[in-house]
């Protein structure tokens, strides 16, 4: 360690410090972050409100409707009972979906071999309306088949059991994740954008003329932020496990040393950005876009890359959140190691420097 | 008004000439729109499935291509070793495996109870309900496709089972398509980002250059500095959101059912709301990473309890009702019922009353706190 890398960290330090309401913001981001995501956000639907029209109105449809609020899938909420009205209760909002009991429901059961029944769904949202969809065929395949219970004879049992997080909490799943986003957005954000003030305030012409090197200006730049976001893993780790009891399988020092591989290619990015921008406002911006953006959308962070056109698939393979994500949730929810996660560091590494490469010859070209 | 005209024309020119500017203005909304548009398709396909067959029969291999023709599942492994199948799961090779038992066609022969195993990777909780539900539905029809071939010998029997069908209408999307909900959410979330940081940015920039103090002893009002300094951006926001509604319509093919110009009036109401915070960020930061931070810091919160990407009605109790803090809430479910389901201001009065209410408190306050501090 030379003394002028040291006293560029200080430096930044100081600014850091002394810029006290940014500082609380950088520590705050991801307390605020962690709550939000980690109460918020329901990946599993239940009590979907929804509304029945029953023109039978016996015995037998009333079963019926108790097979869906029974489910804890649906809740029912009343609704006048005719047809027309339908269109208005979805526009208001009131109900996701309308079950129409035919008349003769109950006289059908006893004579004919297919009785339809007709589900309406609001489709606007996509998801919400295929998950309706599934449960309510779920609900009435059941229905059937028990009530068919004497005369048919051939049960296929599914004994369904569910790995590493069998209660399906979302927590499990979105607060490890929030990690690669936190770490990422601190990396990638912070340095292009304190390098691109300093060019903004023309202070980096002051540092460029003064007897201290390339590498090690951006060495000093770049270090106190990954303290910083060390401290911010920490502390969404620590909440994870003590404040939403989120388990954790694997081995934390195997985390933090894949940590660095990510941190690298994430600074990398950084560093790219605030070579390119000229102004704060241009590199959060682009840092927006090219960085957070896709480690929120094309990582598999919530949205399955599986399920992405081609195109966005291949662009995937140049986040390196998905890496990240990828050995961040084998560690923490299915205890992995080293020997089925090795490849991910391998791509981290190589896109970091590859990034890291480009970002210094620039910042040498832009010197002379 | 000649003041304030100047300003507005300063604000412009300051705008168009950064180059970076133009693209952030220009470019972002493109790359948005993709992004937004195609990677949230929350249709779950392609789910890496391996398959354990201890039976090895006809029938076994009947159920297995069940699971191949449904379009759902990717059959990736086909191994009879229990051991492997789980480090197919731990390594994320495959997310759901069927264990087909060792006597599955004897029993199925001879009526008898059989238990097939599935086992789901639960890390992904959404992907791995959906998983399991399909999985479900492919054994179910396997099993009522037994049960009907068994009957044809016995048609006394038939008589006597009696299925309830669903018939599933789909209304408002019918393709059930991710795209028509996502992409009117962006229009929102480009008026959000473009008016809100742009404003803040703008006063905080001259703040921080020092060009607000030379503005400050110009006989310019702080009302008309405000007004010089929101339009252009208001201006730009419109600009946005057009640009965004003509991609949903051409590109994307999205119907846009409801009234346009019912829309443009949300719109204007809703971008009070946004300037507002723009001026109140800018109020409360001395450098331009301060109001990236402060803006930032609201966008999280604004975005993500907005409903935009995870529906406030799966929310727990206590979030929802934080939600109604939100503004963007309101407006997006505006621009999500106009677009899909052509409702009109009979179903979305209430909405416009409070985004009118938010609207009012906050640009009557921040410019309350401008006032103050610009003297």
């Amino acid at each position: 360690m030379n003394k002028r890398l040291i006293s560029i960290i200080r430096k930044e330090f100081i600014h850091i410090i002394r810029d006290s309401r940014s500082l609380a913001i950088v520590i705050l981001m991801p307390i605020l972050m962690i709550i939000l995501y980690g109460n918020a956000v329901r990946l599993d639907i239940k009590e979907i409100k929804f509304g029945v029209i029953d023109y039978d109105n016996s015995q037998k449809s009333r079963e019926l409707i108790d097979k869906f609020i029974y489910s804890g899938y649906f809740k029912l909420v009343p609704i006048p009972q005719d047809r027309g009205e339908i269109q208005n209760i979805f526009k208001n909002r009131r109900v996701k979906s309308v079950l129409i009991v035919p008349t003769n429901f109950s006289k059908d059961l006893l004579t004919k071999s297919s009785i339809p029944v007709q589900v309406i769904v609001d489709g606007s949202n996509s998801n919400t309306a295929s998950v309706i969809i599934n449960y309510t065929k779920m609900i009435l395949t059941t229905y059937s088949l028990t009530s068919n219970f004497k005369v048919l004879k051939l049960p296929l049992f599914v004994e369904a059991r569910i790995w590493y997080n069998p209660e399906l909490k979302s927590v499990n799943f979105i607060v490890p994740g929030l990690i690669a986003i936190i770490l990422m957005m601190i990396c990638a954000l912070l340095t292009s954008v304190t390098i691109a003030r300093e060019k903004e305030t023309g202070t980096m012409e002051q540092i460029l003329v003064s007897p201290i090197k390339p590498f090690e200006i951006v060495l000093g730049k770049v270090i106190p932020y990954v303290f910083i976001a060390f401290i911010d893993g920490a502390i969404v780790m620590i909440m994870a496990r003590f404040g939403f009891d989120v388990p954790f399988k694997g081995n934390i020092f195997l985390l933090a040393f894949f940590s660095l591989f990510y941190l690298y290619a994430s600074l990398s990015i950084g560093l790219f950005i605030s070579t390119q921008a000229k102004s704060q406002l241009v590199a959060m911006m682009v840092a927006l876009l090219a960085t957070i953006l896709p480690s929120v959308l094309l990582s598999g962070f919530i949205f399955p890359i599986r399920s992405m056109p081609v195109f966005l698939k291949v662009i995937t393979y140049l986040v390196p959140a998905k890496y990240f994500l990828i050995i961040i949730r084998g560690i923490v929810s299915k205890g992995i190691g080293f020997s089925i996660l090795w490849t991910q560091t391998i791509f981290l590494f190589l896109l970091g420097t590859f990034l890291l490469l480009i970002s210094m010859k620039r910042f040498k070209t832009k010197l002379d | 008004m000649q003041k304030i005209l100047y300003l507005i024309r300063k604000e412009f020119l300051q705008v168009f000439r950064d180059k970076a500017m133009l693209g952030i203005i220009f470019v972002a909304p493109i790359i948005q729109l993709i992004l937004l548009g195609y990677a949230i398709t929350t249709d779950i396909k392609h789910i890496p499935l391996a398959v354990c067959d201890l039976d090895n029969s006809s029938e076994s291999r009947e159920l297995i291509r069940g699971f191949k023709h449904s379009g759902y599942f990717n059959i990736k492994y086909n191994d009879r070793n229990k051991n492997k199948i789980a480090e197919y799961l731990d390594a994320g090779k495959a997310t759901i495996v069927i264990c087909i038992p060792a006597d599955f066609s004897k029993n199925l022969q001879r009526n008898l109870k059989t238990n097939i195993q599935i086992l789901v990777d639960g890390v992904d909780t959404n992907s791995s309900l959906i998983a399991m539900g399909y999985a479900n539905e492919i054994i179910q029809s396997y099993t009522s496709k037994k049960i009907m071939e068994s009957f044809q010998s016995k048609p006394k029997l038939a008589r006597k089972i009696h299925f309830v069908e669903p018939e599933i209408n789909v209304w408002y999307n019918p393709n059930l398509e991710a795209k028509n909900y996502m992409v009117p959410g962006i229009v929102v979330l480009l008026l959000t980002i473009v008016t809100m940081i742009l404003t803040s940015m703008g006063i905080v920039r001259e703040k921080e250059i020092g060009t607000l103090e030379q503005l400050m002893v110009t006989p310019i009002k702080p009302y008309q500095m405000m007004i010089g300094k929101t339009v252009p951006f208001a201006v730009l926001g419109f600009f946005e959101v057009f640009f965004a509604l003509t991609v949903a319509k051409l590109w994307y093919n999205i119907p846009i059912v409801g009234n346009l110009v019912l829309l443009a009036m949300f719109a204007i109401v809703f971008m009070f709301t946004t300037l507002g915070l723009g001026i109140f960020v800018s109020t409360n930061s001395k450098t331009q990473q301060q109001a990236l931070f402060l803006s930032w810091f609201i966008l999280i919160f604004a975005i993500l309890m907005s409903g935009f990407l995870f529906p406030i009605e799966n929310m727990p109790k206590s979030m929802q009702y934080l939600s109604y803090l939100n503004p963007v809430r309101y407006f997006i479910t505006v621009v999500r019922e106009l677009f899909l389901k052509g409702s009109g201001l009979a179903n979305l009065w209430q909405q416009g009353v409070i985004m009118l209410i938010f609207s009012t408190l906050i640009i009557t306050l921040s410019s309350i706190r401008f006032q103050k501090r610009i003297r």
